[in-house]
């Protein structure tokens, strides 16, 4: 019974892990129709940040709040002046946004020798219930993922931003011609992704460490996420995560992990096939 | 202004054309020390290193290479080998396998060296050994502590094997942890090698291996794996994990209790680089076991002299330890400027006689030696358990163990 609640707990903290983290990536994809291959690279910068403020003598938390707006700034920039270049030709917006992730990863690999270093959490330690141990950080975590969907739901669905982002998805022409700015919308949004991803990777640094490839571990499974939830959506995206996410941590309780890994994706080529537009098809929130 | 720019003249292509050509037939990632001394014997002699300055373990391959400058600097210095000096020739293996027999065939082919001593993983030996012994006919040195069963001819090994790693280690082991054993692994060639002989020396201990189980090299997240370490009430965690999933493992399994509850953890590549994956207290008291430590410098005169001079000459992240291959480095080179020495020539046949039998007084963690036939080096072993952030030795091998190859 113990057993049970442990084994839940973890399979449920790691799948919020990679709902926080596919957050930003399934609306840059759904609300802008292009796949954002620096993603992962965003994340790592979140990360990167809450380590250069812990590093200089500041609390972990200040790094934490700083992250969303430092990566949302940066991935703004990169829009304004790289990524809006692409929008008429996704394909090569993938090939253009995985060399700015490529880039953005060699940089910091640089900057931090390519070694692995350990960032602490501001709430350390376990939650202890009889025998069972539960880490207070990824409890943490779990409530923030839970905070941050209904926030970015609201945002899309309640707001008049998040109408003009919609529009905007739908109808651009349509869009432009009641005023609405697309292209201001586009970078705000981009913006948003972004600092979704720079949120992830200040909250998961501490328990995955700091170095140059812990983005691109997530950005596989990101993307597999985002085609299992589908395409359009906010929903989408965040059920794929919800399930990829608990798939990848249940399946090395039952089967050994090698076989886990692998079994992850064959399950989501599987669902695919026979159901290519998603869990939840259709545009809108 | 940019109309002239962009125009093409005759002159500027060739320009151009001359720079690009020259970049391509050095190369992007080589460098070459050349010794600045007039009064040689002879040609310089030729030292090729191939190692990984670049990708995920770049942070080693700069180490080796350090190390490499140093000696070859410290051998120029005081008179070169046979009245000739040495150049160094240092070649990027870029943590990827078909980029690095590229550049190693530069090495052999374009430079023509004498030795090369590199490559870090073993799947990256596999790769260039056969560049260098077969088909390049030259001697080959490597450096890191592997999984053992390297036999080739010409192919010399100055790190550690699994018996110099166990033999000694394992029984501290049980006596400080326990008897119950879980061997979690990475899945490649290193782990699945070394657990088979760790398996057979924590038996022949008496003690058990409760699982033994590999994971995908890149897998961060073992709950699965912490919570079947504690249900099984397991003493010793014998990890071969690597990096990334060694951090987010070690610190689940400090999260569960593992070590509040008297829990042992062990690491045989563990050195000081890898202790910033982690906080200290969530690996406090795991225990490692090379050939070198920085806790050892107080104690040996020899290795904190060379200690400093490293530090003092490359101040920085690429520190001198012994799980980035740094000290087999040290020794490979010194190992084979004394067998240059004994041959008094530099062909390769000359040179690996003279080399099997090789000796060092000196060197980081005490004296080595080649075993004569094997092609491995005897050395000193030291176990080490990490308290607050640091190591502490905490045993030390008699004398020089045998690396028992080939």
């Amino acid at each position: 019974m113990d057993n049970l609640f442990v084994a839940l707990f973890e399979i449920l903290s790691f799948g919020a892990i990679v709902v926080l983290v596919v957050l930003g990536l399934g609306i840059i994809a759904s609300m802008m129709g292009i796949f954002n291959f620096a993603q992962g690279e965003f994340v790592l910068l979140g990360a990167y940040v809450t380590y250069i403020v812990h590093s200089s003598g500041l609390p972990v938390w200040i790094g934490m709040a700083a992250a969303p707006f430092v990566v949302g700034a940066l991935g703004f920039v990169l829009e304004r002046s790289i990524v809006r270049r692409f929008y008429a030709a996704p394909i090569v917006a993938m090939l253009g946004t995985y060399a700015l992730g490529l880039i953005i990863r060699e940089i910091v690999r640089g900057l931090i020798g390519g070694l692995y270093l350990s960032v602490p959490e501001p709430l350390g330690g376990s939650v202890n219930i009889g025998t069972m141990h539960f880490s207070s950080w990824r409890l943490v975590i779990i409530l923030i993922t839970a905070l941050v969907m209904i926030g970015s739901y609201l945002l899309l669905a309640r707001t008049a931003f998040g109408l003009r982002i919609r529009a905007s998805l739908e109808n651009p022409a349509l869009a432009r011609a009641s005023g609405i700015s697309t292209n201001a919308i586009y970078g705000a949004t981009f913006a948003f992704g972004a600092a979704l991803a720079g949120l992830a990777g200040a909250l998961i640094v501490p328990v995955f460490s700091l170095f140059a490839d812990l983005g691109l571990r997530f950005l596989i499974q990101g993307f597999v996420a985002v085609m299992v939830g589908g395409v359009g959506s906010f929903a989408g995206p965040v059920a794929g995560a919800g399930v990829i996410g608990t798939l990848a941590a249940a399946l090395p309780w039952i089967i050994p992990p090698v076989i886990a890994d692998v079994l992850v994706f064959v399950l989501a080529i599987i669902f695919i096939k026979f159901r290519p537009q998603g869990l939840i098809s259709g545009k809108g929130v | 202004m940019s109309s002239e720019r962009s125009h093409l003249n005759r002159r500027r292509f060739l320009s151009n054309f001359a720079f690009a050509s020259t970049a391509i037939a050095t190369g992007v990632g080589s460098w070459v020390v050349r010794p600045d001394w007039a009064n040689a014997a002879g040609p310089p002699i030729k030292v090729g290193i191939a190692t990984d300055l670049t990708g995920p373990i770049g942070y080693a391959g700069n180490a080796d290479a350090n190390v490499a400058k140093m000696v070859v600097k410290e051998i120029n210095d005081s008179g070169g080998l046979l009245g000739r000096p040495l150049e160094l020739f240092i070649e990027d293996t870029a943590s990827n396998e078909s980029v690095a027999v590229g550049n190693v065939r530069k090495l052999i082919q374009r430079d023509k060296v004498d030795l090369v001593l590199g490559g870090i993983t073993s799947s990256m030996r596999n790769a260039i050994k056969d560049v260098i012994v077969a088909r390049g006919k030259t001697l080959y040195i490597y450096p890191q502590l592997y999984e053992g069963k390297e036999c080739t001819p010409y192919l010399f090994c100055t790190g550690p094997t699994p018996a110099q790693q166990c033999d000694e280690f394992i029984p501290w082991l049980i006596k400080n942890g326990g008897k119950r054993f879980a061997l979690p692994s990475a899945n490649y060639v290193w782990p699945h090698t070394l657990n088979v002989y760790a398996r057979k020396v924590i038996e022949a201990n008496g003690g058990e291996v409760v699982f033994e189980e590999y994971y995908p090299l890149d897998q961060i997240d073992f709950s699965a794996t912490v919570n079947r370490v504690i249900s099984n009430k397991v003493d010793v965690v014998f990890n071969t994990v690597i990096p990334p999933g060694v951090g987010p493992f070690f610190k689940q399994l400090y999260e569960a209790g593992f070590l509040k509850n008297g829990g042992r953890l062990s690491c045989v590549y563990y050195d000081e680089n890898t202790l910033n994956i982690n906080q200290a207290a969530e690996i406090e008291g795991l225990a490692s076991c090379l050939d070198y430590f920085k806790a050892l410098t107080p104690e040996d005169p020899f290795s904190a002299k060379l200690h400093a001079a490293y530090e003092k000459q490359f101040p920085g992240t690429f520190l001198f330890a012994a799980g980035s291959a740094a000290t087999g480095t040290y020794r490979g080179l010194k190992l084979w400027e004394a067998a240059v020495k004994e041959a008094g020539k530099i062909d390769r046949d000359g040179v690996a006689a003279a080399l099997d039998h090789a000796k060092i007084a000196e060197g980081p963690g005490g004296p080595a030696e080649m075993v004569p036939g094997k092609r491995h080096c005897k050395m000193k072993m030291y176990t080490a358990v990490a308290k607050g952030g640091n190591y502490e030795i905490v045993a030390r091998s008699a004398g020089l163990v045998d690396p028992k190859e080939c």
